[in-house]
Parts: C-alpha cells; structure tokens; sequence
C-alpha cells in the first residue's frame, strides 16, 4: 500500500459505519465499500473541510437510507425460504404449529384471567383509596365480627386516616310488580356510598345526602345487570315505582356494571328503607352488629398507616367499653385494600394454573427444539450445501431463528384462537373465585402477551438447534458434504432436552396427583349428615309481612304439617344456615359455660350458633349422640335449651356429661341449657374441618326464614313443585328460591377443586403425552444413527435381548435423571399449592413415588417401540451399509 | 432460446440514481468506483451517490439479474486486485432500454403539450 493509501481514522469510522448493516451485505461488499469510501475521502480531502463535511454528510445519509432497505430485504428472502420449508415439510410444521398453539394458547388464556382479574384497575375510581374495614375478635375465633352503627359514628370521630367511613349489609326485599313476587337480594348503603367508591350512574343519579335519614322518602338504585335482564333496558325507568315489602320505591338511577362484590346485589337503597337498620335501638346498642364498613383514605396516608390509626381506635373502644369488648377475645380493627378483597380468593389458583401453563411451554418449547434438532440432522446436506455457496454461519443461524419465529408466530395464531375457545368456561371458571370476571377479554394487552410468548417461544427453541448448526457447519463441511454426520456435542443437547422434557412432566404430574388426591379426599370425607334425597330451598319472609312472632310461628308449622303430610316426604325442617350453604354469613358468638369461669389470658371459647326446627337432625340425618333430639315442648315460654356439637362437647365436658349443664352466648346474660349432643358436620366446606356449634330450637328463635328442607323417599327434584306449592298454600306471596338438592349443593362446592385439579391434569397429561413423544423420537433417531454399531455389536455375538437392553436402558438413564431433577425441584415449584390441597401435603411421598413409576412405565415403553427395530437389525446389511 | 422473456415493466420507473448507474454501465464494464464517478460527472454532480446507495444498488441489480459481476480479471499489470467489476446484463440493458423509452415518452408528451421546444433540424 502506497502512501496515500494509509489507513486514517476516517477509514476506521467507517468500518464502523459498515456495522450497521446486515452480516450477509458486510461480507459481501464490506471492504469494497472500505475501499470506495477510502478513494472518496482522499478525492474530498483535496477540497478541504467542506469537501470532508459533505462526503460525511452523504455517507451517513446513505448509510442510514440504505441499512434498514438491506435488513427488511433479507428478513423477506429469510421468511420467504422459511415459508416454502414450511410447505414442503407439512407433518413436520403441522406437528410444531399445533403444539405451539396448545402451549401459547393454555398460557394466553390463564393469562387473559389474571389480566381480567388481577392487573386491571378496578372498575371503581377511587379503587386504590378506599379500604375495607373489619372488626375481628381473633381469640374468640371471629374473623369478621361487623360493626354496630354506633361503633361506626366513633371510628368517624376517632380515626384520623379516613376521609369518610361509609356502611354496607345486604337483606332480601320481597319485589313486586314484575309478575309474580320475587326475592331480590339487596345493598343496604349509606347515601354516600357510591361516592365513596367512585361510581358514576349510567342513568339518573346516586343517592342524595340525607336519603339515608329516617323519614327520607324510599328511593331505589337499580344494578345494571337488573336494569337489562328485569326491566328491559328500559330507558324510561328513572322516577318509575315499586313496591318492596310494604313500601314504594322510586327508582332515581342505574349503576354501571360493576363486580358482585361484597354480594351479588339486585338492587341497591339507603340505609332508610331497611327497618331493622331504622330500628331506635341502633342509635344506641353498641352490640348491634350488622354492618361492613368501608372507608376512604385521606391523600398521602398508607395502608400502614390506616391499618395503625383503626388498631389504635379499637383498643381506645375496648377500654372505655369493656362489656361490649369482653378483654379475653381480642377485638381489634383491620384494614385491607379494596384490590386485594375482590382477588384474594382467585390469586392462589390462577398462579397455579399459569405456573403449570408455563411450563407446559417450556416443554413445548424443549420438545420443538427436540424435533428441529431432528430434522435439522436431515437438513445438515441442505445447510451445509447452502454454506458452500455462501452462506455464512450467521445467514444460516438467521434462517434458522427466522423459521422457528414464523412457525412460533403461526402456534401464536393458532394459539389465540383455543384462548378464545377457552374463554367462556374459564370466566365461569374464575367467578367461582372473584367477582371481577367481567373484564376477562382478549384485549390489547392479552394480544401483546400472545405475540411476545410466540416471538419468545420461537428464540428459545430456535436458538438451541441454530447455536447448534453454528458451530456444527464448520465441521460438517471439513468432513465433506453429502455426509451428515451427527455432531456429538448436538447428541448432548438432545439428551438434555429430554432429561428436562422428563422433569417438567415430573412436576406437573405432582401438581395433577396432589389435586387429584385432594379430589378424591374431598369427595370421601366424611361429612356428617345425609345428601341424598333432601331437596333445599331458601324461603325468606318479608320481615314487614311478618314482624311479629305469632305470624312467624303460624306460618312455620303449617308449611311444615302441610309439607311432612305429603306423599313421600319422609321428613321436613327449617334451618339457618344449612351444610355447606355458600350464601350463609355463620353466626359465631362467644361461650360461656355455667360453672366453668375462664382462667386468666385463656383464648375465650366461641361457638357457630344455628337456628333448626324440631326434624333436622332426622332430616339431615344427624347422629344423636348423647341426650335427646328437640321436640315440640321446646317453645317460647319453655326452658331454653340448646343442643352441642360432639367437638363442642368433648373441648367442653372431655370426661363430663354435658346434659343438663347450662351455656350462654351474650356472656350471662341469658343461659340455655344443653338437652342433647350430636355428631360433627362440616359446615363450612368439607375441606374445614367442624367447628363447635351449638343448635337452638326454631320455636324459641322465631327469626325470618331460613332453608326449607325436605327429606323424600325418591329423587327429591320431582317433589319441588309440591313442596314450592305447599309453601304457596300457606302463603300465595312468598317467594321460594335456589331450589337445589343437596346432592347438588354438595357437588356445587366440589366443583372448583374439581375444576383445578381438571385443569392441572389436563397440563400434565398434555406434558406427559409431549414427553412421551420426545424420548420415543431420540431414540429412534439415536437407533438410526447408529445402525452399524448395532451391526458390528451383533455380529460379535450380542444378541437381540442384549441389544434391546441397550437402547431401552440408554433411554431410561435420561428418564431416570429427568426424574431425579423432577423429585428435585418439585416440592420448590408445587409449594404454592399448598393452600389448595387438602388432607394430602405437598410433598406426599406416594404421590411421588406412583408418579415416579408411572413415567418410568410409559418411558419404558416409548423406548421400547424403537428399540425393537434396533433389536431386528440385521448385521450384514447394516455393515454394508457403511 | 424458448425461456420466457422476463417483464420489465414491474422494475419501472427506475429512481434517477438506479437509471444513471445502469446507464454508466451502458457503455463498458466498471468497478463500484468508477460507476459512482462517472454518475457525478454525467449528472454535472447532481446525482452523488454516497458508498451506501451505491452498494445497495449493487446488491440489488446482481440479485435482480441486471448486472453480473465479471469473473475475469483484467490483466495482471492493469488489475487493481481490490476492485470487482460489473458489467450491464441483457436484463438490465432491456431494463435501461424500457426506462429511456419511457422517459422519451414524456419528453415527447411535454412537447406536445407546449412545455420544451421542439427539437429545432440542425
């Protein structure tokens, strides 16, 4: 090089330029370009700086005109060869589109629910400001004791967190006016209620202040829900009247469609319509606890801070009011975002189920790789002819990650569509967890999720294979082409990938065993009373129509004789609550036993009350254990008298006899006493074990309804009608709804863990199935590649046993090492399971081992089915065919 | 030859820059540099092709078929060993060819319509 020909820095710069484009352009006209670039600037140095300026100019205009053109052109040549691949291999990219699909599919569709559910604002504006407020008194075993309308006045004067304070109950109003009477379960609010939590009418307006005064005139709030499916939409419906119970409503607005939260109400009014609310003695009866209570937050103060400032008014309360906070139980105050109440029940199942989802694509993923590694050993000609004409190793790695993308972005596709399959059941799914169902949808964001999962997917099991081919090339070129050779280290990454592939099925399977276990024990436990043939239905009286005891009194016996005189009824009764009733807040009050004083600091005792008539236990079939069962002697102006629970009598009585013996649940004040024991029931959910109850007699609790139910000789559902119209017989008016055996009810609340555990096996079997596919392709892939050693083994006498023990064995090493990464990390992964299972733990030891043989089972036979055309090599053609 | 003769129209019209590249070639095969020059001198430096536009040509005209890059080399006392030449192909003269008639055309258009004087006999 002459002297003029130098090197400069300028030269230098743009080499670095040259970066910018593609690899394949850089190779090809790289340094012609250097060289083009360096007569140029030579030519221009001669015209001084502005020569120098304008050539810079140029060059980088140019450079950045034409880098972009040059990549889009070879991502198209890339995409375009890709997609003639793809056409050309259909088994191969259909098997690949449509696993992908079912991986990117199960995830974007768990992912649309936790979208739906968990990371969208909620649909209240003032959602992160507002708080629900609880009174607990966790040494009595309360967890939500509500609040007495005076305590709510005193957190308004004494907390220093909250800007307002508003309260909540529900009750169940009688309709009428829209065809026969019907029961609508309604939000008792203060008038600011819907202020509070930041909701606009779609029509009309709110509440006003003052509605909610004694004496405001009767106003109504309708649910939008009960605006479109009971009123029609109607668009004139603002200032229309109804009547609810004995007085007229008018209706001044309708809400948005908001969450069933804290109930599914129909219809929403303020305080002043509900008459046990405008009741005087609630000005004044500190132990008149019926509300829930939420609250706004002042600007600036945390949840922390919240949380202190209640504590702190709960204690001051418990101190100047010691006999409405008895000191042994604990009362306190807490607080909670409004986010975390309406999730709380769905977070545990719905991270479960995209943890199993993603794994389910990791190993979709590994499998992939698997099969394009496969194919990729069939392709190594192709690739390594392409390589001689030109290629580079980066061209032929980009080819390779640019098919894997499309054949990812198509699985996206496809993917989309089995989510949109999967959305209808999986909000019903969900909404056995959360009220915030309604946002579930395949938005933006879900699509954003979807596109990066396949693009993702695609660079993950596209970059095995392609890193493979990178540094494989080299070597399969120095052996000549036309021979595809097996590259060891490739041979490896296969072997990983199924030990892998082995491992996730492993964990997964743990995660289907221990839900099915869970299943299986929920389904057997032993419940405590009878589901078969008993019909329940909810009958709750319009507490206008029957606010005095005698009505109530007349009305209970008569459906009752009418009812138990029917035709193969065996038995009949009322109760509140009933087992496993999901719409029942249990009453649960303190104990306290005759002659038993509480020792000092002792956890007080506490007790479910239930209300039942005289034919429950018979009806449900409820064991007498001890004593008698109610009869019709215990009536209103007979000896209080209370039946216990077997658990109640044992913590209680452990080496006494409690008949006789005398309880009270208001501290004192009144004591009842125990004329009968009987056998636990799970009341509460059979994955809960019995609490201690205690049962009083309906003749002497005479409260506003309950569930009718019915014991018949046959299927209980083809007496509904006869028992709906013996109800109707008493009374015309009377709605009777959720007409349910308790069969139903029973299989009703079994069907969310049997939904999780479906869900988690269907993962898991899918994984399995993946898995299975994945050992069986190795090894028959490893069985064809090593043909001639097979010849050469059995021509120095090893026989077809021998061999077919030597291929199932080398197969089952993965599978054995798959199982022990499994074993491994399965109790870390399935660790937040725990709070879904149920008389199993997470690291069951059988459930390990049955898994563990299960996979070896079926391992063993994918193995098998290759190794048996190893085993029927014959060794002369295989020597010749070196 | 009975192969199909190929369109040229999907290539038309042609950029001033791709029209004065093929047309530097119309006469002799050149190397990069030499068609870059020889673009500024027969547009009096209006057309300037930076190393970037002209590469990118390159590439795109050889995968296009309008130039193919000489195999044989110049001899070695003339060869400078760091230059790759091109010269125009059948294609890319038809190309040019098509693009000069359709330019003709619009010459002849603007005549008709009044704006450039008709082209006086000499």
């Amino acid at each position: 090089m002459g002297e003029g020909k130098k090197e400069t820095r300028q030269d230098r710069m743009f080499r670095s330029l040259l970066r910018l484009f593609p690899f394949e352009f850089r190779s090809d006209y790289g340094r012609d370009m250097e060289h083009t670039f360096a007569d140029q600037r030579r030519e221009a140095e001669r015209e001084g700086t502005p020569g120098i300026l304008r050539l810079w100019w140029e060059t980088i205009a140019g450079i950045f005109r034409t880098a972009p053109r040059e990549h889009w052109e070879m991502l198209r040549q890339d995409a375009g060869f890709a997609v003639r691949m793809m056409r050309k291999n259909p088994g191969f990219t259909l098997v690949v589109v449509l696993t992908l699909a079912l991986g990117i599919g199960a995830n974007t569709a768990i992912f649309s629910v936790i979208n739906g559910v968990m990371l969208r604002p909620l649909p209240y504006a003032n959602g992160p400001r507002v708080v629900r407020l609880r009174q607990m008194a966790p040494l009595a075993g309360i967890q939500s004791a509500g609040f007495s309308p005076v305590e709510l006045n005193d957190y308004r004067q004494m907390s220093s967190t909250f800007s307002e304070i508003v309260e909540y109950h529900s009750m169940s109003f009688t309709f009428f006016g829209q065809g026969d009477p019907q029961r609508v379960v309604t939000g008792v609010v203060s008038a600011n209620f819907f202020q509070v939590l930041g909701v606009k009418p779609v029509m009309g307006r709110l509440f006003l202040p003052g509605e909610d005064q004694r004496g405001a005139e009767p106003v109504l709030l309708l649910t939008y829900s009960y605006w479109k499916n009971v009123m029609g939409s109607d668009p004139k419906i603002i200032g229309k009247t109804f009547q609810m119970n004995d007085r007229v409503h008018t209706v001044v607005g309708v809400l948005p469609p908001l969450p069933g939260y804290p109930d599914t109400n129909l219809i929403y009014m303020p305080i002043s319509s509900c008459p046990f609310r405008s009741a005087p003695r609630m000005d004044t009866d500190r132990d008149a606890r019926m509300l829930a209570a939420f609250a706004k937050l002042k600007p600036g103060v945390t949840y922390e801070q919240a949380q202190a400032d209640a504590g702190r008014v709960a204690a001051q309360l418990a101190a100047e009011y010691p006999a409405s906070y008895p000191p042994g139980q604990g009362f306190t105050a807490t607080v909670a975002p409004l986010a975390r109440e309406l999730t709380e029940g769905a977070r545990p199942t719905l991270l479960v189920l995209l943890g199993a989802s993603g794994l389910v694509l990791l190993l979709t993923c590994a499998n992939v790789a698997n099969l394009t590694l496969s194919r990729q050993l069939r392709r190594e000609h192709e690739l390594a002819v392409r390589a001689t004409l030109g290629a580079s190793p980066g061209r032929v790695f980009r080819q390779l990650i640019t098919e894997s993308t499309l054949l990812a972005a198509a699985g996206g596709a496809f993917g989309l569509l089995v989510a949109g399959a999967c959305m209808t059941p999986l909000v019903a799914f969900a909404a056995r967890f959360t009220p915030l169902t309604g946002d579930i949808r395949i938005d933006g964001i879900v699509l954003g999720f979807a596109l990066g999962v396949s693009i993702l997917t695609g660079l993950l099991f596209g970059s095995v294979p392609a890193l493979g081919t990178r540094r494989g090339l080299a070597k399969t070129l120095n052996q000549g082409v036309g021979r595809a050779t097996e590259v060891a280290g490739r041979h490896r990454v296969r072997n990983v990938l199924v030990t892998a592939q082995v491992a996730i099925s492993f964990v997964l399977l743990i995660g289907a065993g221990l839900m099915l276990r869970t299943l299986v024990k929920l389904q057997t436990v032993d419940t405590g009373y009878r589901t078969e043939n008993v019909l329940s239905s909810l009958v709750s009286l319009n507490f206008t129509k029957y606010a005095e005891s005698p009505a109530r009194l007349a009305f209970f016996q008569r459906t009752l004789e009418l009812i138990s005189h029917k035709p193969g009824v065996i038995s009949a009764a009322f109760a509140s609550p009933f087992p496993l009733d999901n719409q029942a807040n249990p009453w649960v009050g303190s104990l306290s036993v005759e002659g038993h004083p509480l020792p000092k600091g002792a956890p007080y005792p506490h007790a479910n009350l239930h209300v039942v008539s005289e034919d429950y236990f018979q009806t449900l079939g409820i064991p007498l254990v001890r004593g008698r069962l109610f009869n019709a002697g215990d009536k209103e102006d007979a000896q209080e008298v209370v039946i216990i629970s077997e658990s109640l009598a044992k913590r209680h009585w452990p080496n006494g006899d409690p008949i006789g013996q005398r309880v009270s649940t208001n501290d004192g004040k009144q004591w009842n006493t125990v004329v009968g024991v009987v056998g636990d029931v799970r009341q509460y959910g059979l994955n809960r074990p019995p609490v201690d109850t205690l049962y009083a007699p309906l003749l002497q609790n005479l409260h506003m309804g309950g569930v009718l139910l019915v014991h018949t000789t046959s299927d209980p559902r083809q007496m509904a009608h006869t028992i709906v119209a013996a109800v109707h017989e008493v009374d015309p008016q009377q709605p009777v709804v959720r007409v349910r055996t308790l069969d139903d009810v029973h299989d009703e609340w079994l069907a969310s863990p049997r939904l999780t555990a479906t869900l988690v096996g269907l993962f898991a079997s899918l994984a399995l199935i993946i898995t299975l596919a994945g050992i069986s392709g190795v090894t028959a892939l490893a069985v064809s590649q090593r043909t001639h050693e097979i010849g050469i083994r059995m021509a120095l006498g090893a026989t077809r046993g021998r061999v077919l023990r030597m291929v199932v064995g080398e197969g089952l090493v993965l599978v054995t090492l798959g199982l022990i990464f499994g074993a491994g990390s399965a109790p870390i992964v399935t660790r937040p399971m725990a709070d879904l299972l149920f008389g199993v733990k997470a690291t069951d030891p059988a459930t390990y081992v049955a898994v563990a043989l299960v996979v070896l089972g079926v391992a063993a036979t994918a193995c098998f089915i290759p190794s048996r055309r190893a085993a029927s090599v014959d060794p002369l053609r295989a020597l010749r065919s070196e | 030859m009975s192969a199909k003769k190929r369109e040229t129209t999907p290539y038309l019209p042609l950029t001033s820059a791709e029209f004065h590249f093929l047309l530097s070639l119309a006469d002799g095969d050149k190397h990069a540099y030499a068609i870059m020059k020889d673009v500024s001198r027969l547009t009096e430096g209006a057309v300037r092709l930076s190393a970037g536009t002209l590469y990118g040509l390159v590439r795109r005209f050889v995968s296009e078929g309008m130039i193919v890059e000489k195999m044989e080399r110049p001899a070695a006392a003339l060869d400078d060993e760091r230059r790759r030449y091109y010269r125009l192909s059948e294609f890319g003269r038809e190309v040019a060819i098509a693009e000069a008639g359709r330019l003709a055309n619009l010459v002849s258009l603007a005549r008709a319509k009044r704006l450039l004087a008709r082209t006086r006999p000499a």
